[in-house]
């Protein structure tokens, strides 16, 4: 028996169905069966992965999309079964892959938790002493007893983060949720996740933000297409793998591109005075207005999207940049189409042409939407000074959402 | 994995507690719904049979021989409908938690099961106003209904999973539930010449129709029921539960990738 909190997995490979004519219908399947339409690929999510995690290890999964993350996290936590080879786990395993699902709106919180800590494979006998110290972490003992259908998102997120951690787990997986509810409550989740990792519990933490899997994680686990690529200290795999993914601006050309899955997309963008009338050269003082009609493909809309700018010297090397998460403003969010406002009030000291970039993703749920680097030309004029540009001030907002 | 496997009957309660208070917040009438359901089918099947299409009219206290037949009707339908949809009713929660999925058809059906209690027994205590005083036969009707109840579990399970490759299986289980309906003996007694008897003999090979027998002649006729119920009702719920866990097990690691 291994300690708790040890992770073995041993040659590890997932298989994915992958239809190219997806049928859900039997009228679908008959009529696919006589022209053979009907073509599955298997699709390796993993492939002969191995590892080993001791108690007490806080290891980031890092990789693009696509690359195995959300699998490995899912076979750790035992809702796949590996295709091929073995996965080994032992202790209390706290997922917080998605925070609440098991809550059922029309139930009250404290209902909601002993249904939840019965999937978690908790008695009322077990969780009857761990109710105060959830309700009260998560500041909602005066609301256990209403039907979490009132509750606010940011209630119901920290009611199920308080669960999902309160269990004492000897290994805890988290797949990028440490944005939850506001400012204060986010810092609180992280402080518990460090304590976590201070009291020698076992994390695997998949994030795309480095800063935090620098904070949280001393190991890193580098995966792509289903493979390892590199297992080693933090600082070694995060430099790797940002030199291979981002290489600097410098190296790229800096001739406009346009990347992105485009499920959420700009159609038509003006760059204009903060007065909406085009403009050829930016004063100091004027703010530079970027207004957008975005539109998404995504069925019932997106939202938490982050809408970012940056500015590029003309040999591509990046100015500055930033974005509406960054910079603690609304996230945007769209049904199929949005106009949106982003103005940037710059302070110029050093005059130029530059090369503007937006970007739209989700870095939540790790999808880049829509990114045009190097796309909009811009003149900055003003007094000559040293370091050439900061930031004054920056909002964003939504003018019209349809 | 060790230890962190949630206790099965804990997990199961757990469910169907859950899906007995959701179904009934908010709702005037509440609970009594479950009692309320069989009575007015029996009513309309009352009105239809004894007054439109004369048939039941022979037979004595007719809508209480055909609440008993309908309750348990209501919990073998009820429970295939609710727990068809059931894995899929809850994606979120499969693909980010790990547990024993079959707890979730099976609690659709633990929770129509407790109707199912709570019906019968009031039903038993009309029939005893009624001058249908329980025999000795009446301890029959307990095994019969566990075995009802494992075989509709069995059905569940190859069901829930089937659904989640094709959403006809919902479609689907509807329309066979309506002709199952009528070719069991729900409406109608047996062995009173009302059917052919080919109809009678093949009636044997229907897999409830033994339990609707047990159920009609331990309530009702207050009588042993015949011996060819036990062995149909038997064979049935032991190959129909067994083929149930294994389509389940055979589908479930696939299943949760596909939903």
């Amino acid at each position: 028996m291994a300690a708790p909190g040890s992770v073995r997995f041993n040659g590890v490979g997932l298989d994915y169905r992958i239809f190219h004519d997806r049928t859900s219908s039997l009228f679908e399947a008959m009529s696919n069966l006589f022209n053979r339409r009907t073509r599955s690929e298997k699709l390796k999510a993993l492939d002969g992965v191995t590892f080993s995690v001791g108690p007490g290890e806080a290891v980031a999964l890092l990789g693009p999309n696509g690359a195995g993350k959300s699998s490995t996290l899912k076979l750790l936590a035992g809702i796949y079964r590996p295709s091929r080879g073995s996965v080994e786990t032992s202790g209390r395993i706290a997922s917080l892959l998605d925070l609440g699902v098991g809550f059922h709106p029309e139930l009250t919180g404290l209902e909601n938790l002993y249904l939840n800590g019965a999937l978690l494979g908790l008695g009322r006998r077990d969780m009857e002493p761990l109710i105060p110290g959830i309700a009260s972490f998560a500041g909602l003992e005066r609301f256990l007893d209403t039907p979490v259908k009132f509750y606010s998102s940011g209630m119901f997120m920290r009611l199920g983060f308080s669960l999902a951690t309160a269990v004492e787990p000897d290994l805890l997986l988290i797949d990028e949720v440490l944005a939850v509810g506001d400012a204060e409550f986010q810092q609180r989740c992280q402080d518990r996740i460090y304590g976590f990792r201070g009291t020698g519990r076992t994390i695997v933490f998949v994030s795309h933000d480095p800063a935090a899997v620098r904070r949280l994680c001393d190991r890193a686990i580098w995966l792509g297409d289903g493979r390892i690529v590199m297992d080693g200290p933090v600082q070694d795999v995060l430099s790797a793998y940002m030199s291979s993914t981002a290489p600097g601006p410098r190296a790229v050309s800096c001739s406009p591109r346009e990347w992105g899955t485009r499920e959420v997309r700009f159609d038509r963008v003006d760059i204009t005075g903060g007065d909406d009338l085009p403009v050829a050269s930016f004063e100091p003082g004027r703010t530079l207005r970027v207004r957008a009609e975005i539109s998404t493909s995504l069925p019932g809309g997106a939202d938490g999207i982050v809408f970012g700018f940056s500015l590029h010297r003309p040999d591509g090397e990046m100015v500055i940049g930033s974005n509406n998460l960054e910079l603690n403003e609304p996230l945007l969010s769209l049904e199929s189409r949005a106009v949106v406002c982003m103005d940037i009030d710059l302070e110029t000291l050093e005059p130029g042409a530059y090369l503007l970039g937006l970007a739209l993703t989700d870095p939540v749920r790790g999808r880049d939407y829509h990114w045009q680097d190097y796309y909009y030309p811009v003149a900055l004029s003003g007094e000559r000074h040293d370091p050439p540009v900061r930031l004054r001030k920056a909002s964003w907002r939504t003018e019209q959402s349809v | 994995m060790s230890g962190t496997r949630p206790g099965i009957a804990l997990l199961l309660a757990s469910l169907a507690a859950k899906e007995l208070k959701v179904r009934y917040k908010r709702s005037l009438l509440g609970f009594a719904w479950f009692l309320l359901k069989p009575v007015f089918n029996m009513v309309v099947f009352t009105v239809v049979f004894t007054r439109i299409i004369r048939f039941g009219g022979d037979i004595e206290h007719y809508p209480l021989f055909l609440l008993t037949g309908l309750l348990v009707w209501n919990f073998f339908s009820s429970s295939l409908t609710a727990s068809t949809t059931s894995l899929l009713d809850n994606t979120r929660l499969i693909r980010s938690i790990s547990f024993p999925r079959a707890v979730l058809p099976a609690a659709s059906v633990a929770a129509n099961a407790v109707h199912l209690l709570l019906a019968l027994l009031v039903t038993e205590a009309l029939l005893w106003g009624f001058g249908h005083a329980p025999s000795a036969s009446i301890a029959a009707l307990v095994p019969a209904v566990l075995l009802l109840m494992a075989m509709t579990t069995g059905i569940s399970l190859a069901l829930s999973v089937w659904n989640v490759y094709l959403r006809d299986v919902s479609q689907l289980v509807e329309v066979v539930l309506l002709a199952w309906f009528y070719a069991s003996p729900v409406i109608y007694p047996l062995g009173t010449g009302l059917l052919p008897p080919g109809a009678e003999a093949a009636m044997r090979f229907n897999p409830v129709a033994g339990a609707f027998e047990i159920v009609h002649s331990t309530m009702y006729c207050g009588t042993w029921p015949p011996s060819w119920c036990w062995i149909s009702l038997c064979a049935w719920t032991a190959v129909l539960l067994l083929a149930g866990f294994a389509a389940f097990r055979a589908a479930e690691p696939a299943v949760v990738k596909e939903l």
